[in-house]
């Protein structure tokens, strides 16, 4: 059996010396800047985190006790924006940054430089966003849609709101250079014999992400740069008194705003879909569907977004309501053909496992409410109200968590050698998902009762008895996340030594030690089929060889 | 649907638990079942769809003739309702919230218009809202079926005191209705609520 | 076509039928806009990959060809039969500072369009000079060839799973 030999230079065996601060800002490696943009995400992830704990402590009880209405919009505004849009698009990057290149077996990306670059601008950009608190007049209130005119100069002076504009500017501008650089290593990197259908899964969901990212982050770079224009140099994009149209900005806004969320969930199905295979111990059923799917969802979450914009009485009802009840059907595809890989498999119940059997009930529930809210009439109810918090929270919360911890056991071993501990992530879990479940399952009743969002105080004093429930909830969360982050120091000095391959997994990175080297593989198999790692280790291509 | 995917998760869990190193049978795909459960989620957006529209165009009905036009303009932090042709106006602020006095079961016709920035007109009891945007006129349909007083709500975050921008619409017979309207157009100047 | 070209062109197609059904259904300029901007994109790299394709003499361009191509590298000379040669996994740059400083000059930039003209100069300078830097590293490179960071080879002790392979290529076969 052929092999593909990397030229190794005649050199004296040289150590790794673990990295200092200085590697890290001259890395060019495409693991490390994974590594920058996964622990970035994440502390913004703590971040986004508190600043809910703070309002959701002051929605326990009607009344205002803890805070006065203006930091209230101010805390539930940067929540919601560093959340979206400094958060959860990131962490996928980072995963795919550090994976991506393994799994098609490259030894780093298209454009290194560029790929450190974007990680820079991404940080920059949050630091400026988040130096806002520490201006005159605090950060922006206008919620993270800031809509006009309420984001614009007459209503909300200060510079809070500009840096906010400032600051996802830069982060935008990374999103679509790292976009270009991804793309173009998928379709132009992949190790002979690795066709696009040899892809795996997680390397497909990050292809599909990026390419909503080049496709969708420029409108929101135009909508912020007509805003900043309008803020501070007298344009009147958005000014009806002056021939503008605040309608203007939310079409432009949520035709970003809507592919942005699945941006933010089709890695995670990529996630998803490597970690029940692995743990099924069969092949992901229906690869090729899946792939379609992938692509049916991104093309349909370009036509939908206005329904967002349902209750403006300015848009075409039917079109968008027609297009969104349709993304249900290639993601109901998905969710069958993950459990058909799991039906007559054999399961392990491993923390990578239950995290990802969680997003499939999580994602159920908010999917299956989002087809709910796809109908204008049931829209008009519920748009608005706390029904929709719940909807959101469920897949951009739930899913996104319940998978992004699932891909974080899953790879822990591959980044660092050593395997989280089981048992703590059990705990992790369980918590977790208790927590999440009753902090936003009774948003959804709040919601039909007709509690409407981003107000501090709520003047139905029935509603505390939810609110109260919630913020439990909420708390419950954070120790669950605490749990992991005692995991993760607990098991970065002390975890079980993991080895190439621990868990029996199918993709290329399995193939190389854990860490990868500097060139990420020594050798490299041939490619006969969609799960390299499972074929060498059964010594005979897998049935899938008909490409 | 929930029940049926959450159920086949939960049987599969339990029945297929790991039992030992043995592989299962390595199976990759099954058209014809891709192809069904493609086909019949299709089939349910279809019919959800025209069962959509006609709830939507049901509570999107405007009525020839109205029984009463209100005016109504949000600004921040409170309503302004202005009865056309009545001379009738009532006037909100923050901590002073308006009533709305409307006949039951009668279309109310809604004039919408906000005075500075977006705001959203919203009474839960009536499972309808409607965003007022500056620059814009919108227009629709109210009719209360039920006699009683019901809280409204600005939805459309608009600053500061989003929260406190509140209304009530108090819907009365329509000889109530008469009566409050005639002795509303007396008193000459635009009512604050407890008028 | 490859799949790559396929796949840019079936999304170019959605957003062409899209946003001409959108405009016939609705009239609203910036969405029918949008979505013919969604058919423009894809469908422009769509067809640069099939032009692309065409183009080349060898369909089976090997991936260090490739990656030489695309680097501005000249192609082996001569060009041959594919070899050892052709697999190599290209070649990297050296861990660099300017893209970090590149990031700071135009963090700075934009900020300063909210603080004042000296500072968007300020972060203009720092950009320009960083931008210069990086342009002359990669000049070098181009005239000097490359210099990979230079790997570990692998400890004496591990078999990489590749290799094992190549031992033994059966392991199932009863005589062991």
């Amino acid at each position: 059996m052929a092999t593909t030999e990397l030229p190794v230079p005649a050199l004296p065996e040289a150590h790794e010396e673990p990295a200092g601060l200085v590697d890290y800002l001259i890395t060019v490696d495409h693991k490390k800047i994974g590594i920058l943009y996964i622990f970035t995400a994440f502390a913004v992830f703590l971040l986004g985190g508190v600043l809910a704990l703070l309002f959701r402590l002051e929605l326990a009880q009607p009344g205002l006790q803890v805070m006065g209405q203006n930091t209230y919009n101010q805390l539930f505004t940067i929540h919601g924006t560093i959340m979206v849009l400094l958060f959860a698009a990131q962490v996928s990057t980072g995963l795919g940054n550090y994976l991506m290149p393994l799994q098609i077996g490259a030894a780093d990306v298209a454009f290194p430089r560029l790929n450190a670059m974007s990680y820079w601008l991404y940080l920059f950009g949050t630091l400026v966003l988040l130096s806002s608190f520490f201006v005159a007049g605090g950060p922006a209130a206008s919620g993270w849609t800031a809509y006009p005119p309420l984001s614009d100069a007459k209503y909300l002076q200060g510079t809070g709101m500009d840096l906010w504009i400032i600051g996802l500017a830069l982060a935008g501008i990374a999103g679509i250079i790292g976009a270009v650089n991804l793309v173009t290593t998928i379709f132009r990197m992949r190790v002979p014999g690795m066709t696009m259908f040899r892809m795996p899964l997680f390397t497909w969901g990050i292809l599909v992400n990026q390419l909503l990212i080049l496709f969708a982050f420029p409108a929101i770079t135009a909508a912020l740069a007509m805003l900043f224009v309008d803020r501070n140099f007298g344009a009147a994009f958005f000014d009806p008194a002056r021939g503008g149209s605040p309608v203007l900005y939310q079409h432009l806004f949520w035709f970003f705003g809507h592919p942005e969320v699945y941006i933010v969930i089709l890695p995670m199905f990529g996630i998803v879909s490597e970690v029940i295979p692995v743990f099924s111990r069969k092949p992901i059923f229906g690869y090729r569907a899946l792939v379609f799917a992938f692509f049916g969802i991104a093309a349909l979450s370009f036509g939908v977004w206005a329904h967002h914009m349902f209750t403006t009485d300015a848009v075409y009802l039917p079109f968008f309501a027609v297009l969104t009840m349709l993304i249900a059907v290639p993601t109901g595809i998905k969710i069958f053909n993950w459990i058909g890989t799991m039906w007559r498999g054999s399961i392990s119940f491993t923390t990578p496992m239950l995290m990802a059997i969680a997003f499939i009930f999580v994602f159920l529930v908010g999917g299956i409410t989002g087809v709910f809210l796809a109908s204008p009439p049931i829209d008009f109810q519920t748009n608005d109200t706390y029904y929709v918090v719940a909807h959101f929270h469920y897949v951009m919360v739930g899913a996104l968590l319940f998978a992004m911890f699932a891909g974080f056991y899953f790879w822990f071993p591959k980044f660092t050698g050593r395997l989280l501990s089981d048992r703590l992530g059990k705990w992790h879990f369980w918590i977790l998902f208790i927590g999440f479940n009753v902090t936003f399952f009774v948003q959804f009743n709040l919601g039909l009762e007709g509690m409407p969002r981003r107000i501090a105080d709520y003047p139905i004093r029935s509603w505390g008895t939810y609110n109260y429930i919630s913020t439990v909830g909420s708390f419950l969360m954070a120790v669950g996340v605490l749990v992991f982050i005692w995991n993760f120091i607990v098991s970065i000095r002390r975890g079980q030594p993991a080895g190439d391959d621990p868990w029996e997994g199918n993709s290329l990175e399995w193939v190389t030690s854990s860490p990868p080297p500097h060139h990420n593989f020594h050798e490299i198999p041939e490619i006969h089929s969609e799960r390299p790692a499972f074929d060498l280790r059964h010594r005979s291509p897998s049935e899938a060889d008909a490409r | 649907m929930f029940l049926v995917v959450a159920g086949l998760l939960v049987w599969s869990m339990i029945r297929y638990r790991r039992r030992g190193d043995e592989l299962p049978e390595q199976v990759h795909g099954n058209n014809k079942l891709e192809l069904t459960w493609t086909l019949i989620p299709l089939l349910l957006v279809v019919v959800l769809f025209v069962v959509t529209m006609q709830g939507q165009n049901k509570s999107l009905e405007k009525s020839a003739r109205p029984a009463l036009n209100v005016d109504v303009l949000a600004f921040q932090w409170s309503w302004r309702f202005t009865y056309e042709g009545q001379g009738v106006e009532v006037v909100g602020a923050p901590g002073n919230v308006p009533e709305l006095v409307v006949p039951v079961g009668q279309p109310v016709r809604i004039k919408l218009r906000s005075a500075d920035v977006v705001h959203s007109f919203y009474v839960p009891r009536t499972l309808f809202k409607r965003q007022a945007i500056p620059g814009r006129t919108t227009e629709f349909d109210l009719t209360f079926e039920k006699v009683g007083t019901y809280q409204g709500h600005c939805v459309q975050f608009c600053g500061l005191a989003h929260a406190d921008m509140l209304f009530r619409v108090r819907v009365v017979s329509p000889g109530e209705f008469q009566s409050w309207l005639a002795q509303a157009s007396r008193s000459g100047a635009p009512s604050r609520p407890g008028t | 076509m490859t799949d790559e070209a396929a796949m840019m062109l079936r999304v170019s197609l959605f957003g062409f039928v899209t946003g001409i059904v959108y405009w016939f259904v609705s009239y609203e300029p910036l969405g029918t806009v949008a979505l013919l901007l969604l058919g423009a994109g894809p469908g422009f790299a769509g067809l640069v990959l099939v032009q692309e394709r065409r183009k080349q003499a060898d369909p089976a361009e090997s991936r260090g060809d490739t990656l030489r191509r695309f680097a501005g590298i000249p192609p082996l000379d001569p060009p041959g039969p594919r070899d050892k040669r052709d697999d190599d996994l290209g070649v990297l740059p050296l861990p660099s500072i300017w893209p970090f400083a590149t990031s700071l000059g135009l963090a700075i930039m934009l900020t300063g369009l909210i603080y004042g003209l000296w500072l968007l100069v300020l972060g203009g300078g720092i950009a320009a000079y960083a931008t210069w830097g990086w342009l002359a590293a990669i000049n070098r490179e181009n005239r000097y060839g490359r210099i990979q960071a230079e790997d570990d080879p692998p400890p004496e002790d591990q078999v990489t799973p590749a290799a094992e392979a190549r031992a033994d290529p059966d392991p199932d076969r009863a005589d062991g």
